[in-house]
């Protein structure tokens, strides 16, 4: 078992989810509400890293990040074939699928739930906290599951801007490709198992959550009559 | 006894409206003066009053145009921009929604608590939950405090959604067709509650329906928007009487308004006498020999064929009379009728609908009111305060 790079995973995993929540919060909240010229264009931009090839987009960030790129040129951060190279690579592949997720679970927020805790009180922001983000609850989850999920297992683009370093960039799947190169297959068939377990432990953690929680069983239909 | 109360009471509140707002295919141009009282704005779908609502909540800004309560200005705006908008958390004005607008996640009680533990109150009132408590018994749910809004009817939840505007201190309460979707015993519980309400704290309370009878109901005085306008206020006794125009008397449906006194009451129906004419209206409770005032609206006066046997609706309340006019609007048809007993009725029905029955003038025809659709409106609650 290569312990290096499950930890290493696990913390790209971390960092990658708390990047994709900051910024894709947000932006589905936007998306969702507003109507605003090049609507399209965002849209079209965030969903593009599900069907480009991982290479494409890892292409792109060696380019963003690269010697000639603003966040050298600009901010002079060297970010390049670092785990936060591969962060940013697995939070750019996740975001959309958190968006999407989250952008459909606001837009199914009823509207006048928060008309009324406006005039029960309630600043923009309380009414965010106290009734948007509640009700729109379960797509928020399930969204941030399936993309830090995907954010566990990225491998292309991380393999182009982070590399392949053992130990210090060297995340679980490159860990794999690795060990079957080298016929190491004890060491594959250790790491694959625990790349499932962690698979299945959150998708399982999430839905025993859901179910714990679920309170209002049905928060939807709770006011059909 | 409701008198005193209200002396010790909170002092009474004035709002004042007028305001203006350009939606697609209205002019909306709204000026009211509501004091401690019931007014019900009543109108026709589409006639802008949910807008008006809103503008004064504050959920939606006006082009121009000015909101007071008292002394306190809450808008003051003109075509150039806003001078003064106060956001609707801070405006101390309550609203009921149609669809009730519960918190699905919260509890009933939860729900209540909520505008106690929120900004214009909050600072977290230790007392939160007693104070919730409190006011769901008021509204007697005190015994579903912990029951999920879907678990609740709809009469239990509109019961909730008061008690919870009311959680927030309000000095005004709009209600948009708070008990539309209610069966009509569980819609006069509640509105003999909210009328205690209002006389308990001397809230404005502006109670907007589609429903004339509601006007009766619970309101001290009526005002009638149509085509984005007020086109009269007043007490409703006297714009019954007195339609400020041709345009209030069609909106009220005022054509078939009628006194008449009660013959007999019982379990299957209200018996009336309309100078001569026996009408039969649905059961309720009245006195025998009582002079009440009754209408029908005139889609609900139906002609009858001759040759046709006669189906379960229209079995009722059948009279003889001559058709005097007929007049075509829109899509529309509309005849006056003379009945036998001297009275006029009119007619109302859409094109063809009549198509193959002779219907001009000096014709004798047969007619039918449609004995649900008679409506005995209920006595005033009382003066305003």
């Amino acid at each position: 078992m290569n312990w290096d790079a499950l930890r290493l995973s696990l913390q790209v995993t971390a960092v990658a989810t708390l990047l994709i929540v900051v910024v894709g919060l947000p932006l589905a909240l936007l998306l969702a509400r507003r109507r605003f010229r090049g609507q399209t264009l965002l849209e079209t931009l965030i969903s593009l890293p599900l069907v480009l090839p991982p290479t494409v987009v890892g292409y792109y960030l060696l380019l963003f990040l690269g010697r000639n790129g603003p966040v050298v040129g600009w901010l002079d951060v060297q970010l390049l074939f670092t785990w936060g190279a591969a962060a940013l690579a697995s939070a750019i592949v996740g975001l959309p699928l958190l968006v999407l997720s989250a952008r459909a679970a606001f837009a199914g927020v009823d509207r006048s739930l928060e008309n009324a805790a406006r005039t029960l009180g309630s600043s923009e922001l309380e009414v965010l906290w106290r009734v948007t983000l509640p009700l729109a609850r379960r797509g928020i989850l399930a969204g941030l599951v399936l993309a830090a999920a995907r954010a566990l297992g990225e491998f292309g683009a991380t393999l182009m801007v982070a590399g392949n370093i053992p130990g210090r960039t060297q995340t679980l799947p490159l860990a794999i490709y690795d060990a079957v190169q080298n016929r190491d297959y004890a060491q594959a068939n250790a790491m694959v198992l625990a790349m499932t377990a962690l698979a299945f432990l959150s998708l399982w953690a999430a839905r025993r959550f859901e179910r714990g929680g679920a309170r209002p069983a049905e928060a939807g239909s709770g006011r059909s009559e | 006894m409701a008198d005193q109360s209200s002396r010790q009471g909170p002092a009474g509140a004035r709002l004042t409206v007028d305001v203006e707002k350009r939606l697609p295919g209205l002019d909306l141009r709204v000026q009211l003066a509501v004091d401690s009282e019931i007014l019900v704005l009543f109108g026709p779908s589409g006639a802008g009053k949910t807008t008006t609502l809103n503008l004064i909540a504050g959920l939606a800004t006006p082009d121009a145009g000015s909101i007071s309560l008292d002394d306190q200005v809450l808008l003051r705006k003109n075509r150039a921009g806003a001078a003064l908008d106060v956001p609707a958390r801070r405006r101390r004005i309550g609203y009921v929604f149609q669809q009730y607008a519960l918190f699905p996640h919260l509890t009933a009680l939860e729900n209540v608590a909520y505008p106690l533990r929120s900004g214009r109150l909050g600072r977290r009132s230790p007392d939160a939950a007693p104070r919730a408590r409190a006011l769901l018994a008021r509204m007697h749910m005190e015994h579903l405090a912990l029951r999920y809004p879907h678990e609740l009817s709809g009469g239990q939840q509109q019961r909730v959604a008061i008690a919870r505007a009311l959680a927030a201190e309000p000095r005004v309460l709009l209600l948009d067709e708070p008990f539309a979707a209610l069966d009509s015993a569980v819609r006069e519980r509640l509105q003999l509650d909210l009328a205690a309400l209002q006389a308990e704290q001397r809230l404005v309370v502006i109670y907007v329906t589609h429903r004339l009878e509601d006007a009766f109901a619970i309101g001290h005085r009526l005002a009638i928007l149509s085509d984005g306008q007020v086109q009269q206020i007043g007490r409703i006794d006297e714009v019954f009487r007195q339609p400020a125009n041709s345009h209030v008397a069609q909106v009220m449906g005022l054509h078939n308004l009628f006194e008449a006194r009660v013959l007999a009451v019982s379990p299957e129906h209200l018996l009336l006498d309309w100078d001569g004419l026996l009408v039969e209206a649905p059961p309720q409770a009245a006195d025998v020999g009582a002079a009440v005032t009754a209408y029908i609206r005139p889609e609900d006066v139906k002609f009858l064929y001759p040759d046709r046997p006669l189906m379960g609706a229209v079995q009722h309340n059948q009279a003889a009379g001559v058709v005097l006019g007929q007049q075509a609007s829109a899509s529309f048809q509309r005849w006056r009728v003379l009945l036998s007993n001297g009275c006029e009725i009119e007619v109302r029905a859409p094109d063809h609908t009549y198509a193959s029955l002779p219907l001009q003038a000096g014709q004798p025809v047969q007619v039918s009111l449609r004995k649900d659709a008679v409506v005995v409106l209920r006595p005033l609650l009382g003066a305003p305060l």
